[in-house]
């Protein structure tokens, strides 16, 4: 089972399934992947913006924290890291 | 190798310690070529191997890879592939890496490693690393990277002579550097197994992640209560400039009347005595003054900087800049324009969308700058009665003060949103920052940083401002004029200024404040300098004129409507050159710095008049 990176809820732990990368520029997918964003990577959404929006997301990607926009995260598909990828 | 004094470079992803790598090394030995940004201007310094050989040293805008998205970063990559002009390709790499972040730091430096430039590693902030739970085998990371890997704590010194000498084995028998036409490029995914793979191999023990920090983050973006305390942040800082810098402030004026005193008693009166006494004494001193305050707010960003703060600032204020069309990273450089549109500026080169940044440029000096300070402390001080606000403990000098802040934050937030929807027009603008973990700010960073900035200011105190104070003492001294009439009314800078008042007059100016204006264009506290030199020739040997402080004189020829429209003059009026020509070099060319201008003035200019013109229909006039 998949869903999309920005309703993930807070705190819990996913991997990520699949990124969109045809749905954003090069130099998006390109700062992704030097972030540690990529199949397979184990993640944790943490916080998500203000009073005033809902963006941005911030995340636990191993040891290193980051920030990116919601738009993005709807790019990104994460799934239960429980989960066989086999089952998909 | 050539008897040339050898370069090497520090490169490392943001947040690696780099920095703080580079003040260890270096110590106060820096020269920064302008105004320093955080870590993007270019920063260069001196060091010495054991035996005394001197070396340069260059810091390195922070960076992911050698593709750049931003324009600081584009700069590393040149530096490094020695395509950066006017400067040496380095002669060798001190790769900097957070030992408590390998996986990710690790895919740079494998990149920067397979140039085959002489580098050494530095595995630095291997105590926060340790306290975070890791145990690190850097002979074991040597070994898999295939270059000496020296563990550092910049912080606290350690590891440097190490480091050093490892940098001096890497450089003999190194061929001369070459510049490097072709970059290896392995794809993302093979770059981040491999360095996925090595940090496994170097880590002996690892217990999960920093609670700490997780703790902090917990409280401060919570999405309510995170955003109180950026806002009682800011509130702190803005009073703390206030309230902290009186004493120092009324010591140092104090310090020049004492100053001019002696130069009255000691030296004879004679063209040179006036010249020191009015023009140079009176115009520096009256905005040396104003040092404590910025050195206050200064040191608060730089405190919000090196803690880690920051970024978190940046993250809570992400949706509402969005709102306008900016990002998060946006905050940085304006709330740094707080202190001085220059380095505000010069930190946009981090934003990577380029509408995103050109926009945060052009509204950068409508953030209140500590230039404006003398303007707003001199008039706040003559024209509004410092009393409460209604019983509560709020003053209404700092209400005004904050109103004006405000009006500069409201101004540019509507300017923002328009240009977004016009000239600078484009995507989205994106976000995507790593948040580096709270850190204790190094006393001498912080030290270091606020030394660079004092000496910035006073050197333009020294130079631009000493430089058009003696000019304009010059234009309103001569010619003298008979008995009987103003010698500055008569003066040739008078008869300019009297030009000058027909355009502004309308907007509640008079003869003093269009005179006040021509130099101000040098930078903005010069308003301020050229009223005291002005009030000072008018005075003349007058003991009474000339014991009233410059802003009872204003009093008695100003009305309140006019004071008002001078301050809201100065919330919108581009009034300095080095604002103009950063934004000149920074969007190569003088078609942006040419609009910032032309629409600033526009704005002065009809804030001024409708405040002007409200204030008389209320009977202030």
């Amino acid at each position: 089972m998949t869903a999309l990176l920005d309703s993930a809820p807070l705190g819990v732990a996913v991997r990520i399934a699949g990124i969109d990368w045809s749905a954003m520029s090069e130099d998006e997918g390109r700062r992704l992947r030097e972030f540690g964003l990529m199949e397979g990577v184990e993640i944790t959404p943490l916080h998500r913006g203000s009073i005033f929006s809902r963006d941005p997301l911030a995340l636990a990607v191993g040891r290193m924290r980051v920030i990116i926009r919601a738009r993005q995260a709807a790019m990104i598909s994460v799934e239960s890291p429980v989960s066989e990828p086999a089952e998909s | 190798m050539t008897g040339a004094v050898p370069t090497i470079a520090l490169v490392g992803n943001p947040n690696a310690g780099k920095s703080s790598l580079f003040n260890a090394l270096t110590g106060a030995r820096q020269k920064i070529a302008n105004y320093p940004g955080v870590t993007v201007e270019r920063k260069a310094g001196h060091a010495s191997f054991a035996d005394g050989r001197p070396i340069s040293l260059i810091d390195l805008p922070g960076t992911y890879s050698l593709i750049p998205a931003s324009p600081d970063e584009a700069v590393t990559r040149d530096v490094i592939l020695g395509r950066q002009e006017g400067e040496r390709q380095p002669d060798a790499l001190i790769v900097v890496l957070d030992a408590a972040n390998l996986d990710n730091h690790l895919c740079f430096a494998l990149e920067l490693i397979a140039l085959g430039l002489p580098t050494v590693v530095a595995l630095n902030m291997l105590d926060l690393a340790e306290r975070d739970g890791l145990t690190l085998d850097p002979a074991r990371l040597s070994k898999e990277l295939g270059v000496p890997v020296v563990p550092t704590v910049a912080v606290r010194k350690r590891g440097m002579a190490e480091l050093l000498g490892a940098v001096d084995e890497a450089l003999r028998g190194a061929k001369p550097a070459a510049p490097i036409a072709q970059v290896p490029t392995p794809s993302d995914a093979a770059l981040h197994s491999r360095a996925r793979a090595i940090s496994r191999a170097a880590t002996l023990s690892e217990t999960p992640v920093r609670r700490w920090t997780a703790r902090v983050d917990a409280v401060v973006l919570h999405p309510v209560v995170g955003f109180l305390i950026l806002l009682a942040l800011m509130f702190v800082m803005f009073q703390a400039v206030y309230a902290w810098a009186g004493p120092p402030a009324d010591a140092l004026e104090a310090g020049v009347g004492v100053l001019q005193s002696w130069v009255v008693e000691n030296i004879p009166q004679n063209f040179l005595r006036d010249l020191v006494v009015e023009g140079l004494l009176a115009g520096v001193g009256a905005v040396v003054v104003f040092l404590p305050q910025i050195l206050i707010l200064f040191l608060f960003i730089l405190l919000l900087e090196a803690s880690g703060y920051m970024t978190r600032a940046a993250f809570l204020m992400d949706g509402l800049m969005a709102k306008v069309g900016l990002s998060g990273r946006g905050f940085i450089p304006l709330l740094s324009s707080f202190a001085c549109a220059v380095p505000g500026i010069m930190a946009t080169r981090a934003i990577p969308d380029e509408k995103d940044r050109l926009t945060t440029i052009l509204i950068a000096p409508l953030m209140t700058c500590s230039a404006r300070l003398p303007v707003y402390a001199l008039i706040i001080a003559a024209f509004i009665p410092n009393r409460g606000v209604g019983g509560t403990g709020i003053g209404l000098q700092g209400l005004v003060l904050f109103g004006l802040y405000l009006a500069g934050i409201v101004g540019a937030l509507i300017v923002a949103f328009a240009l977004r929807r016009t000239v600078a027009k484009g995507n989205a603008a994106g976000f995507m920052m790593e948040m580096p973990r709270y850190q204790m700010p190094q006393w001498r960073d912080v030290a270091l940083g606020l030394w660079q900035r004092a000496w910035i200011f006073l050197r333009r105190a020294g130079t631009i401002i000493a430089m058009t104070t003696v000019v304009l003492w010059l234009l309103l001294t001569f010619p003298k004029a008979p008995p009987g009439e103003s010698q500055v009314d008569y003066s040739v800078g008078g008869r300019i200024a009297s030009g000058l008042e027909v355009v502004v007059k309308p907007i509640g100016f008079n003869h003093d404040i269009a005179l006040a204006l021509i130099p101000a264009m040098a930078a903005r506290e010069v308003a301020v300098s050229a009223m005291a030199t002005a009030n000072a020739i008018d005075a003349g040997d007058d003991e009474e004129a000339m014991a009233e402080t410059l802003g009872e004189r204003l009093q008695g020829k100003w009305s309140l409507a006019t004071a008002l429209a001078f301050l809201a003059w100065f919330v919108f009026a581009p009034q300095c050159i080095s604002t103009i020509a950063i934004t000149r070099r920074e969007t190569n060319g003088w078609k942006w710095p040419m609009f910032m201008v032309g629409y600033l003035f526009l704005l002065a200019y009809a804030a001024a008049g409708i405040t002007y013109w409200t204030a008389v229909a209320f009977g202030l006039g």
